[in-house]
């Protein structure tokens, strides 16, 4: 891969950058559009009492403050649980951890989320904390095997000449093996982000809030306005937090690679 | 006006099979309704499941060759299927088809004024209202009966004189943005909860939180679910008369009800059955019990001697 990359890296560089300036506006300019023609079509309709109780700024700004948090947290807790447990089965060459705990994410992601946060909520506690464990059971695949892959890919000629030179395991690990697995275990990580932001829309089932709470009630009500509002902040939000994760994919990118 | 031929001859059939039937009793096959088919919807849950099959095998029992269609989902898309005549008819609620449907914000207090707007509103959607039965399948607040009887309450107005501290809801959050719903109750009762203190659940939810009241002491459900009975929960009174009536009726394609107007006839006599006791019962053999909503169905209708088991 890296010999053609070096041969024509003039023109490439030139076309590259041009790819470069559209990938990073192109989500900005979408959500824009996006928001803008929304903001328009609002302003040409007559809203009716029931929607103006969710069509105003403060319940908006309190459903997004609400969804981001949930999500992001969600996020969060998947990279802090996903990646020790992919190290760990990349590490123990056990295949049956490595299939027990597969088989478990697979499971997370097959089950309907809806449908495990409503049972948690019935067998647990309603609120918060449930909808994250809903959140995290369903997003913690992407991350986890991405890990696996991540650290298989990484050339065992590396990691024997880094054993060679000295270092202990641990070392190799923290400073060969993940930082050459990190590109892969970002676009994990940004998988499960845009998962987590598409799903928090059922927190609103169990008192967690969220634009859940708009899509759910614009549907029940027939309040179209509301529902398309809901549905659009969520989908913003699922495209800008992407556009982001890319760009922290590539600044985090470690250098040569 | 390609409707006027085969009306005719629909309505030619009809006089026919009505003179040919003798119009004796409707139990037997030939009651009227030959020659109507069609399918009667419902909305996705057990009420509305049983409804659509009583209606199903009543106006069947009277000549019909109708099916039952229950896999839809969300009540909108019920409705849509009425009107765009893949239904010939289902089972809605006054307040429901006034304020979702006819986007109307305020209900009206009056049953019959209620039924009579909605009734009038919908002709001109091209859905006939046939005539309601009791049930009303209303908004209600219940609570678990110790703890009622722990706090001494009967009524909404109870509630509203309660400290604060007891005075928690769990509700859906439909409820909490329409005029008969939170705001509304709110207003007439005076709660003194702050609007960020409510417990926001699907309605499924609620039930078990109302049940074990670590949520909430009160949990909004609806008057005629088997589960009031079955959890043992205390409705409490509105008695300010807050909540509007959501009489359930038969709606239908008003062209199909032209055609067969005895269809009327036939469901008047299941309707005044209808009471919302009645339901609740039905409907805890559906969810409390398990039994399907078509046995249910059938063994009501036989049990009330409308149909031959």
């Amino acid at each position: 891969m890296t010999a053609p990359v070096t041969a024509t890296a003039a023109p490439l560089g030139q076309r590259s950058r041009g790819a470069l300036v559209a990938r990073v506006l192109a989500a900005p300019l979408v959500v824009a559009l996006l928001a803008l023609g929304t903001t328009l079509w609002l302003a040409s309709l007559e809203l009716d009492s029931i929607e103006k109780r969710t069509l105003n700024t403060n319940y908006i700004v309190d459903r997004v403050r609400e969804h981001l948090v949930l999500s992001l947290s969600a996020a969060a807790l998947v990279a802090l649980l996903a990646i020790p447990a992919g190290v760990l089965i990349h590490r123990s060459q056990s295949r049956i951890l490595r299939a027990v705990v597969l088989t478990l994410a697979n499971i997370g992601q097959a089950t309907p989320a809806v449908g495990v946060v409503i049972l948690l909520a019935i067998v647990w506690k309603t609120g918060f904390s449930t909808a994250l464990i809903a959140l995290v059971a369903y997003a913690f695949l992407p991350v986890l095997r991405n890990t696996l892959t991540g650290l298989a890919e990484v050339d065992s000629a590396i990691r024997e000449s880094a054993l060679g030179m000295g270092m202990t395991g641990w070392q190799v690990l923290r400073r060969v093996e993940l930082p050459l697995a990190s590109p892969v275990i970002l676009a994990g990580l940004r998988t499960s982000l845009v998962f987590a932001v598409g799903v928090a829309n059922i927190a609103t089932f169990i008192n967690a809030g969220g634009l859940g709470d708009m899509i759910v009630n614009g549907l029940k009500l027939q309040r179209y306005p509301v529902l398309i509002v809901g549905a659009a902040l969520v989908a913003g939000i699922a495209i800008l937090i992407d556009w982001l994760a890319g760009l922290v994919e590539d600044f985090a990118r470690p250098r040569g690679l | 006006m390609k409707k006027i031929v085969p009306l005719t001859l629909a309505l030619g059939a009809v006089a026919l099979a009505s003179a040919c039937g003798g119009g004796s009793d409707s139990s037997s096959s030939g009651g009227g309704l030959e020659g109507l088919t069609g399918t009667i919807g419902s909305k996705d849950f057990s009420e509305q499941y049983i409804l659509a099959h009583i209606t199903g095998e009543l106006l069947n029992a009277n000549g019909a060759d109708v099916e039952v269609n229950t896999q839809l989902v969300g009540s909108a898309n019920v409705r849509q299927a009425l009107e765009n005549g893949d239904f010939i008819g289902y089972w809605e609620y006054t307040g429901t088809s006034w304020i979702t449907y006819n986007k109307e914000t305020t209900p009206i207090t009056d049953p019959q004024e209620q039924f009579d707007a909605v009734k009038e509103a919908d002709a001109a959607n091209g859905i006939a209202w046939l005539d309601p039965a009791p049930l009303n399948n209303t908004y209600a607040f219940a609570i678990r009966q110790d703890k009622a009887e722990e706090l001494g309450v009967t009524t909404l107005s109870d509630v509203a004189a309660l400290d604060p501290s007891e005075q928690t809801f769990c509700i859906e959050s439909e409820f909490s943005t329409r005029d008969d719903g939170w705001p509304g109750l709110k207003g007439a009762y005076g709660f003194g909860v702050s609007d960020d203190d409510l417990v926001m659940l699907d309605t499924g939810v609620i039930y078990t939180a109302t049940q074990d009241g670590k949520d909430c002491n009160f949990g909004e459900v609806f008057a005629t679910d088997g589960r009031i009975k079955a959890m043992d929960l205390l409705v409490l009174e509105d008695d300010k008369k807050f909540f509007p009536v959501y009489q359930g009726a038969l709606t239908m394609d008003a062209d199909v009800l032209k055609e067969y107007p005895e269809i009327a006839d036939v469901m008047a006599e299941v309707s005044s059955l209808l009471t919302t006791e009645q339901m609740q019962e039905l409907n805890a053999k559906a969810d409390v019990d398990g039994e399907d909503p078509e046995d249910i169905a059938l063994d009501w209708l036989t049990e009330q001697g409308l149909i031959d088991g």
